[in-house]
């Protein structure tokens, strides 16, 4: 008995923490959105707070009348190193993968731990940078947003697991009607390899969608601004929000009392950017657990 | 000698052979490896710019040779040197045994709940912060934190007492580059224990209740002692990264604020600031050296205490 009751307080206990533990990372989410409803006056006199202050969009109309145009070329930028990144990563860590996971070949392990050994050690940021800018000249051009991020090797990792857990038969049978290597691939192991394939597609193109440290060390040209670097600038320098980037002051003309929204504005700014991940989430969640799952690092 | 041709001759046919048969196998992982030349292994031969002056003209490899010159700059500069080496090793310390905690919690906990959707909805939950940038983490901080319409010091004052300079006072960054960093990550992380604990063999489980354990001992006596290896592998992997600042937490974050540099400048942040800002080489590569060499020490170092406390748990 005395066991029973301790076993239902322990379950007890861990819904609370839970619940707890999903709180903290919800509230500052809901805090950001209804700052960007906020009316920016009531926010300097009172401050932020987790229900909206007198509600609206001034916040969201000024910005997409002023930096319109700014916002439509960031966005621009930042679904092509998505779309095209995602891809790129894609065909490199898959291909990598199989070959990895392809347990008759010697050269297999070979390449397993050609990756890994990149974990543990790292030549570090400066020759990182000199060689990128200097030697491969992946600077201030649409190349330098997802060439370097061509393979990253825990996603390598969890897809070469994927493949190790394909039946060997499948691919042996095959062999034996006569299919050759490329087309054991293509036709069979890349179909039956899904999951993981959606999943690591799913984890490329969210780290494409937040990276802001291609940007920041690659990108000095303002018109390849992606969005993460967009924020980041406006975050650092008010004065991005009032002045330059064209648009601004046209609308100050258009109106007779511009109030601009120093603190507000980056807050919408910020749901902007988690706006689309916000919407793809729900159906890139199921993908997680079942992937990670599957595919556990098991070294 | 005779036999060692013998060999070698026959490990070239082996490859030859091997490379006739599996070609497109070879070709599949090639763009993988040319990445991982040009992006990881060419930057540990740049290493050598610790050796040279570098200019821009003579580039990595043909700059002046100027031997442990660099060195010798460094030591004699080295108070940032050293402050950056110490947040990057306190911050990094906490984070990863702080993260591997909750997360283990989390993931032991998630596992002992039945109903389906309370885990899908908090789990969702808990991982989003994984994908979010940190400089929203950073506008997210802001709202929280900021000295006079931050929801904290707005709390505070209303308590009657003193507001907190968050953004002045160097010394709450530790504490909150560590919070931040378990917010982001330690959630996502579960997932990982979480999906090894569901491959457990339930058997154990089931023979603990037959023999009246309770739950809490079926915890400590059968769950983490399994999820130990899967514990040990990923801080393995996390020791390497110990001197390796996140450059885009502390930007995010402090935007650089000088008047937080104190605490919050990491390895990286100082490497980026001193030799990509500000064009000084010198003891930003000689850092740089010592961030990469050890790493790997201590990877080194940590797999071989591992070893001998079990040969089983060791990465290699």
């Amino acid at each position: 008995m005395h066991i029973i009751k301790n076993d239902k307080l322990l379950i007890w206990f861990s819904y609370i923490v839970i619940v707890l533990f999903s709180l903290v990372c919800l509230i500052p989410f809901i805090m950001v959105v209804s700052a960007s409803l906020s009316n920016d006056q009531e926010v300097a006199l009172h401050g932020f707070s987790l229900i909206p202050r007198n509600i609206t969009f001034y916040t969201y109309e000024f910005l997409f009348a002023s930096k319109g145009a700014l916002l439509l070329k960031a966005y621009g930028i930042t679904i092509f190193t998505v779309v095209v990144g995602t891809l790129f990563s894609l065909a490199v860590t898959v291909s990598y993968a199989y070959v990895a996971a392809n347990s008759d070949l010697k050269y297999a392990s070979v390449l397993s731990f050609v990756a890994w050994f990149t974990m543990v050690f790292s030549g570090g940021l400066l020759p990182w940078y000199i060689l990128t800018t200097k030697y491969y000249s992946l600077h201030n051009n649409l190349w330098a947003l997802f060439i370097p991020y061509a393979i990253n090797v825990f996603n390598m990792f969890l897809m070469r697991n994927f493949f190790k857990g394909i039946p060997k038969e499948l691919s042996e049978s095959a062999k034996i009607d006569g299919a050759g290597h490329f087309r054991i691939y293509f036709s069979i192991m890349i179909p039956l390899a899904q999951v993981g394939i959606v999943t690591i597609a799913l984890f490329y193109a969210l780290s494409y969608w937040n990276d802001f440290f291609l940007s920041l060390m690659l990108i000095t040209d303002r018109n390849l601004y992606p969005v993460q670097l967009l924020l980041y600038n406006m975050m650092s320098n008010i004065s991005y929000l009032t002045s330059g980037g064209g648009g601004a002051d046209a609308y100050a003309q258009g109106m007779s009392q511009v109030i601009v929204p120093t603190m507000t504005a980056r807050m919408a700014l910020t749901c902007i950017t988690i706006g689309p991940v916000i919407l793809v989430y729900p159906f890139a969640q199921r993908f997680f657990v079942k992937g990670i799952t599957i595919g556990a690092v098991k070294g | 000698m005779n036999n060692i041709r013998v060999d070698n001759m026959k490990t070239k046919k082996k490859w030859s052979k091997s490379i006739k048969e599996n070609w497109p196998l070879y070709v599949l992982s090639l763009p993988g490896l040319i990445a991982l030349l040009l992006f990881s292994y060419l930057p540990m031969a740049g290493l050598y710019i610790v050796f040279e002056r570098y200019t821009y003209q003579g580039g990595l490899f043909g700059s002046e040779f100027v031997g442990l010159k660099n060195f010798e700059f460094f030591f004699s500069n080295m108070d940032n040197a050293i402050r950056a080496t110490r947040n990057t090793i306190v911050v990094n310390f906490f984070n990863i045994i702080l993260i591997t905690v909750v997360a283990v919690t989390m993931a032991v906990m998630m596992n002992e709940i039945r109903s389906k959707w309370f885990k899908k909805i908090t789990q969702s939950v808990m991982f989003f912060p994984h994908f979010i940038s940190w400089v929203v983490v950073g506008t997210i901080a802001i709202t929280f934190l900021d000295e006079k319409k931050g929801i904290v010091n707005g709390t505070i004052t209303s308590l009657g007492l003193d507001p907190i300079a968050w953004y002045s006072n160097p010394w709450l960054w530790w504490p909150l580059l560590i919070f931040f960093s378990i917010w982001k990550a330690a959630g996502f992380n579960s997932i990982i224990y979480f999906a090894a604990i569901t491959g457990f063999d339930p058997s154990y489980y089931e023979a603990a209740t037959v023999d009246g354990a309770s739950k809490w001992q079926q915890v400590t006596k059968i769950t983490v002692p399994l999820l130990m290896p899967t514990i040990t592998i990923l801080f393995l992997l996390s020791v390497g990264g110990i001197l390796a600042g996140d450059i885009t937490q502390i930007l995010g974050l402090t935007n650089l604020n000088p008047m937080l540099l104190e605490t919050t400048d990491n390895i990286t942040t100082f490497v980026y600031r001193t030799a990509i800002q500000n064009g000084q080489f010198e003891s930003a590569s000689a850092v740089q050296l010592y961030q990469s060499l050890v790493g790997f020490i201590l990877v080194m170092f940590s797999n071989w205490v591992v070893k001998r406390y079990d040969e089983e748990y060791a990465l290699f």
